[in-house]
């Protein structure tokens, strides 16, 4: 009898008592993971807030939800987030693919909680753009394209070319997306070979 | 003078839908012809460099974030001081959840054929105060405010800019239906017992200037004020001056009496009354 414990030191009936108490688990956690998504930010690649936002932190906190830099942007680039971004739902958001900021700073003069800061175009950080080597076709050697570097409102500082290769300035990007928008290489995955980072948004 | 004084619904039906149609076409001014100066819906509202913050949001706001922002304050003000004034008068003349209420109401009437509708569910008046305490410690707890996304008035305006800019509509416009399916209950079930916007006003406009007072002496208790009032309040017992009136004006159109009117206080009335016997 001893030794037959040993050799089976789990009991069928109690291995069944853990995996049957492990399967609540396998339900709670898409639901905890779902809970989860309720308060994260959806600020994320080319998921950018209007310029002169707050950090994200505070930013769900100060926003009112009145819509008013909704209604004010000329270009639509500013979206409303529904329930599901759930504390953040009412928030503004620029999708920089589809309509990037042009960057008329109308939004920042109608906040009226102060979300969005009265800032010069140059001070702006909504994100840094990142080109991605592998995708761009200039980096990848296949065409000559300096698309990013045309439409950037701040040719030369933020977009140099390097041997005719697009390179981003970190410290004159302010993370309008318009090069994102403009650029014509899509992944599988959908992303640019240039894309915005909102890396200030948690400063 | 009842024939004037009947005149109260008509003028409050128009303030309600004057203050709908505002924010009705006012997304599509800014849509289709880009005229953006009148912005916002009544979360805040904007006309040029005017701007209005409505005071329960703009409080959270400033609860949460722990900043003062000048902007918000003075936005602040104007309804503040109109609620210090005049009571709730937003709720009861502005509102556009109020506004449908009324046309449903309306239509409840032609459909039951009934002259007053009843109130089926009846709570403490106290929840309110509950709802807005607990609306605001939950917003400090979750660090985010709750009823700027909530709140049904600010959802109806939302509603109607998702529509005419992204020809969509946003989910959380279910909880409209909500309050309105509230209605089925009681008159106004929501704007009685848990509009955190409300309590906020109520708490404001405790001390208002404005209010409906009752000639104790003319009142013949007939109690049609009693009927008519759509939160459900006894204006025959003298429950129009207290705390939760939102001045709507509906009992001093049914008083046969003249035993309620509209009063504007000036220093302490109630030592004025006495002496003048009226106000």
């Amino acid at each position: 009898m001893a030794e037959q414990k040993n050799r089976f030191p789990l009991k069928r009936r109690e291995f069944v008592k853990i995996a049957v108490s492990f399967l609540p688990a396998a339900f709670l956690l898409p639901a905890t993971a779902r809970a989860m998504a309720l308060v994260r930010s959806p600020v994320r690649v080319n998921r950018l807030r209007p310029p002169g936002a707050v950090p994200e932190e505070i930013f769900a906190g100060k926003c009112i939800r009145c819509g008013r830099c909704v209604e004010v942007c000329p270009y639509r680039s500013i979206e409303l987030l529904d329930i599901r971004a759930g504390v953040f739902a009412g928030t503004p958001i620029i999708r920089a693919e589809e309509i990037p900021c042009y960057l008329c700073m109308k939004c920042t003069q109608v906040c009226p909680t102060g979300t969005l800061q009265k800032i010069s175009q140059e001070k702006t950080r909504m994100g840094l753009a990142v080109v991605n080597r592998h995708l761009c076709y200039t980096w990848q050697s296949m065409t000559i394209c300096r698309t990013c570097f045309d439409v950037c409102p701040f040719k030369e500082k933020a977009i140099t070319l390097d041997q005719l290769r697009p390179v981003i300035m970190e410290e004159y990007c302010v993370g309008c997306g318009i090069c994102s928008h403009a650029c014509p290489v899509t992944a599988a995955d959908g992303m640019k070979a240039v894309t915005i980072e909102p890396i200030y948004s948690w400063e | 003078m009842p024939q004037q004084r009947r005149t109260i619904h008509s003028k409050r039906l128009f303030v309600l839908a004057c203050a709908f149609f505002l924010i009705l076409i006012n997304p599509f001014l800014n849509f289709y012809l880009e005229w953006n100066v009148i912005q916002g819906w009544y979360q805040s509202f904007g006309v040029g460099k005017l701007w209005f913050v409505s005071p329960l949001e703009g409080l959270e706001s400033l609860l949460v974030s722990k900043q003062i922002y000048w902007p918000t304050l003075i936005g602040m003000l104007l309804p503040v001081c109109l609620a210090a004034l005049l009571g709730s008068v937003y709720c009861s003349w502005l509102c556009p959840i109020s506004f449908f209420c009324e046309i449903l109401d309306y239509l409840k009437k032609k459909v039951t054929g009934r002259k007053w509708l009843k109130d089926r569910l009846l709570l403490s008046r106290r929840i309110l105060w509950y709802v807005l305490v607990a609306e605001i410690l939950l917003s400090m707890i979750l660090a985010a405010p709750i009823f700027v996304f909530v709140s049904p008035p600010g959802l109806v305006g939302r509603e109607i800019m998702t529509a005419v800019f992204f020809h969509t509509l946003a989910l959380e416009g279910v909880i409209v239906l909500l309050v309105f399916a509230m209605n089925l209950f009681s008159r106004r079930l929501y704007c009685r017992y848990f509009c955190p916007l409300g309590a906020t006003l109520n708490i404001i406009g405790a001390k208002r200037k404005l209010k409906v007072v009752q000639d104790i002496t003319r009142c013949t208790d007939c109690g049609l004020c009693d009927r008519i009032c759509p939160l459900g309040l006894s204006p025959s017992k003298g429950m129009a001056e207290s705390i939760y009136c939102w001045n709507c004006g509906e009992c001093t159109t049914v008083c046969k009496a003249d035993a309620l009117n509209y009063c504007w206080e000036t220093g302490d009335w109630r030592a004025q009354e006495r002496l003048s016997g009226e106000c």
